[in-house]
């Protein structure tokens, strides 16, 4: 049984100083890199198909369809290649005692911590592309719009052992903090 | 208490107040009869109209009914409205968090005031809770029993606040010379052009004898001194309008305090009262816009759960002299220097970063007049270009310092204090017992600066407190001082 982490209120005079913070132990599916090299290049495909029905319609400006088709080639390459390992190594999830701490992003990185005991839903959403690799994201609310916690591609198994470890800590709507 | 359980109907004078408010609703749609009845010669077309819009707001007051529930921890509160659309708005009494009510000019001369409820769930406006509207003497009643839930029943104070509150502070006429200073004027401008254009009396006006002397008058001035009459009667028009605005809605303001309710009561033709609930308050904001910075002056807005955290349903003071400000806050808050003590910079990294964002594209935009110059000949780029480039320059580097020297932070374990900007500078002081979260962010060039965004989460205010180019390794420090959860997590590096 965990209390309101905010009740300590004797607690607070203590001021230790803190260095920095661990990274998250627990990295996403393996299969996630996966879903999101699918995710990513499709958008660039619907791109070049809309370009082949172009070029087979009208081929002045060659030079304008080349540019494109090296930008669409380009933009393909990287979301299928580089995008998905970049996220596979920066995305990172933990459930504490206290508090659940994420790691996500690729060019512009975020960590976030949300405490437990302030949690508002828990929810789980699994997409046509999730349920086909086998993957469910998991977001955990608080009162707060900024400091939603969103944990992204778990394995079906792990994303349901998460929910049922949070409902089971947060008694939920007890104390949020509005 | 005395709560009623059935379903009751507004006030029977609102039978004078709807058809009214409807007809200025309707208005694109009068204008549209009118010009129609002129041009058809059939006046019909204006009655029809008119007949209308009386119908449809006798039909609102006959279909709208409310009902309160006795029981303070389980009720309901509901409104039964809507003509062809039935619609029932339930809001569970527990999860009130503040009640407002707004008279304007129509309602006030009729002895009525439409009282808004609000929740901590959803802070809009449109879709809140309205009861449009019911007797002023009413109002004490209903507001008691609404915030029966949250401390004490508050005092009958229709007119003005009874003896055990404390004033904070009271509107003066010399506050009025910090709104000239807000583009609210040049605003409120754009919107009735914008609602001119959009019903169409452009069209007529394009050709009248009016504009047609206007644009004689244009073409004898010549364009640079129609462009100067022209920007000159736009500058005077929009101060004069920023001050008429400032005080129809700021005048007659007085903030008072009893015990533990917040009271706000603001407006000299349209009466707005808002009660807040101190326990639901998470600290304030300063903000001082730099031309009312200028002068001296200061807004101050509450950081409060319930409430919107931007717009005027969170301003407590209207641009004001500074340390009137600083000193409601500091009661508030309960500790000065929160309010006024000296912050921790953010260092050279976070400064560097200012400075290449201010001056960066002046100086590629000089780099390439001067490429220009160099290619082609010094003809080529006038003198006065060089000149406004050099204005431009001068004035972002000014505007660089500035925010320089008002990025900082301040953290205890009960407060945090951001303060930020230079056009638009704030000082947020936020209880560190509402934060619900931490984000630390990072772009790519923050981190090969060594900085990062610090964004505090909470439920109250604009749900989002960033404290920009923090360094790195104070982040968490910060994070960490604010909430003990953070410090006693098992991530946390001692």
């Amino acid at each position: 049984m965990v209390g309101g982490i905010l009740d300590g209120v004797e607690n607070r005079e203590s001021s230790p100083v803190v260095a920095g913070m661990v990274d998250p132990a627990h990295p996403p599916s393996r299969r996630a890199p996966l879903r999101w090299a699918i995710g990513g290049v499709v958008p660039w495909l619907l791109l070049a198909a809309g370009q082949a029905i172009w070029i087979s319609f009208d081929r002045r400006l060659l030079w304008l369809h080349i540019v494109i088709a090296v930008v669409t080639v380009l933009g393909a390459a990287i979301s299928l290649a580089v995008v998905p390992l970049w996220r596979y190594r920066v995305h990172r999830w933990e459930l504490g005692p206290q508090a659940v701490y994420t790691r996500t992003g690729w060019l512009v990185q975020e960590r976030r911590i949300a405490p437990i005991s302030r949690v508002q839903t828990v929810d789980t959403y699994r997409g046509p592309l999730d349920r086909l690799f086998g993957l469910a994201n998991v977001t955990v609310t608080t009162a707060s719009s900024a400091g939603a916690v969103h944990i992204a591609a778990l394995d079906v198994a792990v994303a349901d052992h998460l929910v049922a470890q949070l409902t089971d800590i947060a008694a939920i709507g007890a104390e949020d903090a509005t | 208490m005395t709560a009623q359980t059935g379903w009751q109907r507004l006030s029977p004078r609102m039978l004078l107040v709807h058809p009214v408010h409807e007809l200025i609703r309707e208005l694109p749609l009068l204008i549209g009869g009118l010009v129609l009845g002129q041009t058809t010669g059939n006046q019909s077309w204006t009655v029809a109209v008119l007949a209308l819009t009386a119908v449809v707001g006798v039909a609102r007051w006959v279909t709208t009914s409310y009902r309160i529930d006795a029981d303070p921890e389980s009720g309901q509160v509901q409104l039964r409205a809507g003509l062809l659309h039935r619609k029932v708005l339930s809001v569970p009494r527990n999860r009130i968090r503040s009640v407002q009510t707004d008279a304007r000019l129509l309602h006030r001369l009729l002895g009525l005031a439409v009282l808004r409820v609000s929740t901590g769930q959803e802070a809009r406006a449109e879709h809140g809770f309205e009861l449009n509207a019911v007797r002023v003497d009413e109002v004490p009643r209903l507001r008691a029993i609404l915030l029966a839930e949250s401390s004490q029943p508050v005092e009958p104070t229709t007119a003005e606040p009874a003896a055990s509150s404390t004033v904070l502070a009271r509107w003066q006429p010399s506050w009025l010379r910090y709104a000239p200073l807000s583009l609210s004027g040049l605003l409120t401008m754009t919107a009735a052009f914008g609602l001119i254009y959009q019903t169409g009396a452009i069209g007529p006006l394009q050709h009248s004898r009016l504009a047609e002397s206007a644009l004689q008058a244009a073409q004898r001035l010549g364009i640079a001194a129609t462009v100067a009459v022209v920007a000159a009667v736009v500058f005077v028009a929009s101060v004069l309008l920023a001050v008429l605005r400032s005080l129809l809605t700021y005048g007659n303001l007085v903030l008072s305090r009893q015990a533990d309710v917040l009271h706000l009561r603001h407006g000299t033709l349209r009466l707005r009262e808002h009660t807040y609930d101190m326990s639901r308050l998470r600290g304030g904001t300063l903000r001082q816009p730099l031309l009312v910075r200028v002068f001296g002056g200061a807004g101050l807005d509450a950081v409060m759960t319930g409430v919107h955290g931007a717009g005027e349903s969170s301003v407590l003071l209207p641009p004001c002299p500074r340390s009137t400000a600083e000193s409601v806050l500091t009661g508030l808050v309960g500790d000065p220097n929160v309010v006024t003590g000296p912050l921790r910079g953010h260092g050279r990294r976070a400064a560097t970063r200012r400075w290449t964002r201010a001056l960066g594209l002046p100086v590629l935009i000089g780099a390439a007049l001067a490429v220009v110059t160099a290619l082609t000949g010094t003809s080529v780029v006038p003198l006065w270009l060089w000149t406004a480039w050099l204005a431009i320059t001068a004035w972002c580097a000014l505007l660089a310092a500035d925010r320089i020297g008002a990025l900082g932070h301040r953290v205890d374990s009960n407060w945090l204090v951001m303060r930020a900007g230079s056009w638009e500078r704030r000082r947020d002081c936020l209880a560190t017992a509402g934060i619900i979260g931490w984000t630390v962010r990072q772009s790519p060039f923050q981190r090969r600066a060594g900085v990062a965004t610090l964004v505090a989460a909470t439920a109250a205010g604009t749900k989002r407190y960033p404290l920009i180019d923090v360094p790195e390794d104070q982040a968490w420090a910060v994070a960490a001082q604010a909430s003990p959860w953070v410090a006693d997590s098992i991530w946390a590096i001692r």
